[in-house]
């Protein structure tokens, strides 16, 4: 463990790389210092500041060289899978075949903000007619014309019906310009009426049976086009054997969030826990690695909560973050403004959740599948947050809005309603886009004003309902 | 005619009005006004104009016994939501797929029919026998095929006045006297490709004829793109709930649909037939769907198109897009 645990630049990360080099840390085959990644033009790395623990470092090389773990499948012979929209699901059934690379070409959403838009993405939206009324997921149609951030895939999956338009109309966008896709339909999930089968799913949701049964035979669907382009057959075996890795990773998720979000000092940076979670929607394209990253991750914040050591206050404000932003720096500005993250809802609550390994493979998938937040109603969805707002003693929510996105324009105000129904806690509303900059005074005047008004309450008395 | 008590308010073209019908109730596809402005003040920056409208038109609605949304597009997805906080009114939000090639959908929307005639009974619907939905559905497809032989006669805006009136009203006098007239012939032919029109947005077909063009496609989701396939006689006696569900299912091609390669045959078919010269592709701000189609449709056809994006409730708004529309006859004539 680190014996100081801290927030530190780029530039410092390089002294502290020289120690940690000289204490003969171990470093994987993509280790190196983090200041290397801005030759390839991440340039927003500069303005970030990072936890200075062996463990984040292993977490941001992972990370950042996911595009040469990509190249290198290729090369090795791999088949590479773009999955896209389902945010958890499909890539559990790709990396349970031996010969199989996935990936979100959804993850494109971040490259520019990581490269402060110089990547020209965003530009190659528009000229295909996707402004910027859409969401900046609309960076992969660039992503894919350029063909320079990934490898274009041997099979593009996407899952449609309950999800957001932007992403459905962005990917029937790059399908017209010739990228065959294998489209699957998440139908919206509702309640079992009377006189039907109900299926409990994780996170609290429930859904008919015969969703559940139509979700199986979309899975079957993919399974079986997979198997065609692979030339290997899924067995039940493998399958389970997958879903077992794949709830490896959600363990050690849930555990690194539980010691994050509730411990009295908070052990690690937002930052590095939003990078964390994103590390369970597809493993990032190395599955075991995954894991053993946040297998040391998860060490030194159990070092860290043990020893009493952390990276904030202990008044730093407690925050519940509704959505993912498309500025990392905002994860940055939120500590900044005396907040920490108790408790997030980045849009892939079921890809965190634990697969049940007592059902049959195919069924415990499309259960996750089905028990996406964003597949069913914005109510379902609020109560997993103050289910979690109550289990994590977050004092308030904020609730980030993507520009552009379909379903923000009107979920935010039932998240909203919902959380003060059920709590006396302040909720905030702000737009991140992928490059806060010009905005970044608008932005810390906002989470500071949030900041004062919970410090402003009877912080003691305010945690009461967390008993209840 | 008497009408039946209880009316069922929706807007989706996925709705099939016999099945209302069949069971009793009166089925009123609503064409909505633009949203007064003071109406859901809080947010209206990424909320679709036509969707803010039908909120507001569904809360006004106080004599309609129940509203179907469906899950067509994320937004009227999320009305559900909305409607179901703040609205007494009975909802039902029908999952009506995006895809459409596997047999699994389309039992899916048909077991969603079924679930929407349980709701529609819980409404005071009667189960319908195979007698009454033959019947109601022999009754829209004659209104329908009147509209649609009546086109040529029509004004387009008399045109997409006559398939609202039937959405609302039901099927009722047929137009077989529009042939009296002659057909209409000046103008440059055009075609109006894009998601529903609101009342006030039918003032862009005046605008057309107007400035000397002619509508002869309404490929707008509340014109004839959103009109489902003729029934099959055969088909339809011998399952009628099937015949329905492929009609409307299978028969109504849209931007939401996945893949949308069926919306762009239908396209070609109708634009040659009716030798357009020219496409308006109507949008509203913050549709995705059908914005997103239009960079496609832009590469897809030799034709010009006109983009014209609205935000369906201010006076500059109208001027912008008769100006649009003016300029693009212009160059046409």
């Amino acid at each position: 463990m680190i014996e100081t645990p801290e927030r530190i630049t780029l530039e410092e990360w390089d002294q502290q790389y020289k120690l940690l080099q000289k204490a003969g840390i171990y470093q994987p085959d993509y280790g190196g210092p983090l200041s290397r990644h801005v030759e390839d033009g991440d340039q927003r790395l500069l303005k970030l500041q990072y936890d200075n623990s062996a463990a984040a470092l292993r977490l941001w090389n992972f990370l950042l060289t996911e595009e040469d773990r990509l190249h290198k499948a290729r090369a090795d012979g791999k088949k590479i899978i773009g999955t896209m929209k389902d945010l958890g699901t499909v890539p559990v059934m790709a990396y349970s075949f031996d010969n199989v690379v996935a990936f979100y070409p959804d993850g494109a959403w971040w490259i520019p903000c990581v490269m402060e838009l110089s990547a020209g993405l965003l530009e190659i939206a528009d000229s295909l007619g996707i402004d910027e009324s859409f969401c900046p997921v609309r960076a992969m149609l660039g992503a894919f014309v350029t063909g320079a951030h990934f490898p274009v895939p041997d099979m593009l999956i996407c899952s449609v019906g309950a999800t957001c338009d932007d992403f459905s109309a962005i990917a029937q966008r790059l399908n017209g310009l010739g990228h065959p896709i294998l489209w699957w339909e998440i139908p919206h999930r509702r309640r079992a009426e009377t006189g039907e089968a109900m299926v409990n799913l994780t996170g609290g949701f429930s859904a008919p049976e015969c969703q559940v049964e139509f979700v199986k035979s979309e899975l079957d669907r993919i399974k079986n086009a997979l198997e065609e382009l692979t030339g290997e057959q899924l067995n039940e075996e493998k399958l389970c054997a997958g879903i077992k890795e794949a709830n490896q990773v959600r363990r050690y998720l849930a555990e690194l969030r539980y010691l994050a979000f509730t411990a009295e000092l908070c052990p690690i940076p937002a930052l590095e826990m939003l990078v964390a979670e994103m590390l369970a929607i597809h493993f990032c394209s190395d599955r075991n690695e995954t894991i053993a990253v946040l297998k040391d991750l998860l060490d030194e914040v159990k070092a860290r909560v043990r020893t009493g050591k952390g990276i904030l206050d202990a008044d730093a404000v407690r925050i519940f973050w509704v959505n993912p932003v498309a500025d990392l720096q905002v994860m940055n500005l939120l500590e900044d403004c005396g907040g920490r993250i108790c408790g997030t809802e980045y849009l892939f609550t079921h890809a965190l959740d634990i697969i049940p390994e007592n059902l049959p493979p195919i069924e415990a998938l499309a259960q996750m599948a089905l028990a996406d937040p964003m597949a069913g109603s914005s109510a379902d969805r609020a109560q997993r947050i103050c289910t979690d707002i109550r289990r994590f003693g977050a004092e308030t929510v904020l609730i980030s809005r993507i520009p552009g996105a379909s379903h923000c324009a009107l979920e935010g105000e039932i998240i909203s309603q919902i959380i003060q129904e059920t709590f006396d806690i302040p909720v905030l509303e702000i737009e991140v886009p992928p490059v806060t900059d010009s905005m970044r005074p608008t932005v810390c005047t906002r989470l500071e004003a949030l900041v004062e008004t919970v410090k402003a309450r009877p912080r003691v008395k305010q945690r009461k309902w967390r008993k209840k | 005619m008497t009408r039946p008590e209880t009316t069922i308010i929706y807007t989706c073209p996925y709705v099939p009005a016999e099945w209302i019908a069949a069971h009793g109730l009166h089925p009123c596809r609503v064409i909505p006004e633009t949203a007064d402005p003071a109406f859901l003040t809080a947010r209206t920056e990424g909320v679709c104009p036509y969707v803010r409208s039908f909120i507001c038109e569904v809360m006004k609605y106080k004599q309609a016994g129940g509203v179907v949304v469906t899950t067509v597009c994320d937004q009227m997805r999320r009305v559900f939501d909305i409607l179901v906080r703040n609205c007494d009114l009975p909802a039902f939000l029908m999952n009506v797929p995006n895809t459409w090639q596997s047999i699994a959908a389309q039992k899916l929307y048909i077991e969603e029919l079924k679930r929407l005639s349980r709701f529609l009974i819980r409404l005071g619907g009667m189960s319908p026998s195979t007698d009454v939905l033959i019947n109601k559905m022999l009754e829209y497809d004659k209104a329908r095929k009147s509209i649609l032989a009546a086109r040529e006669y029509l004004s387009a805006r008399q045109y997409a006045e006559a398939i609202a009136v039937l959405g609302r009203d039901g099927p009722g006098g047929l137009l077989n006297d529009a042939a009296r007239s002659g057909p209409l012939t000046a103008g440059v032919p055009l075609a109006i490709v894009g998601g529903p029109l609101m009342k006030r947005d039918l003032e862009i077909l005046g605008m057309v004829e107007e400035f000397g063009g002619r509508i002869v496609l309404d490929a707008t989701e509340t014109g004839e793109r959103g009109m489902c396939a003729p029934f099959n006689r055969r088909r339809l006696s011998d399952d009628p709930l099937m015949e329905l569900a492929s009609a409307y299912f299978g028969g109504i091609q849209d931007a939401s649909r996945r893949p949308d390669s069926e919306l762009y045959k239908w396209l070609k078919r109708q634009l040659v037939t009716r030798a357009a010269r020219g496409i308006v592709f109507h949008r509203y701000v913050w549709c995705d769907m059908w914005h997103a189609e239009l960079g496609r449709l832009k590469e897809w056809t030799d034709l010009p198109v006109l983009d014209i994006d609205t935000a369906g409730d201010n006076e500059t708004d109208r001027n912008r897009t008769e100006n649009r529309i003016l300029a693009f006859l212009e160059t046409l004539q």
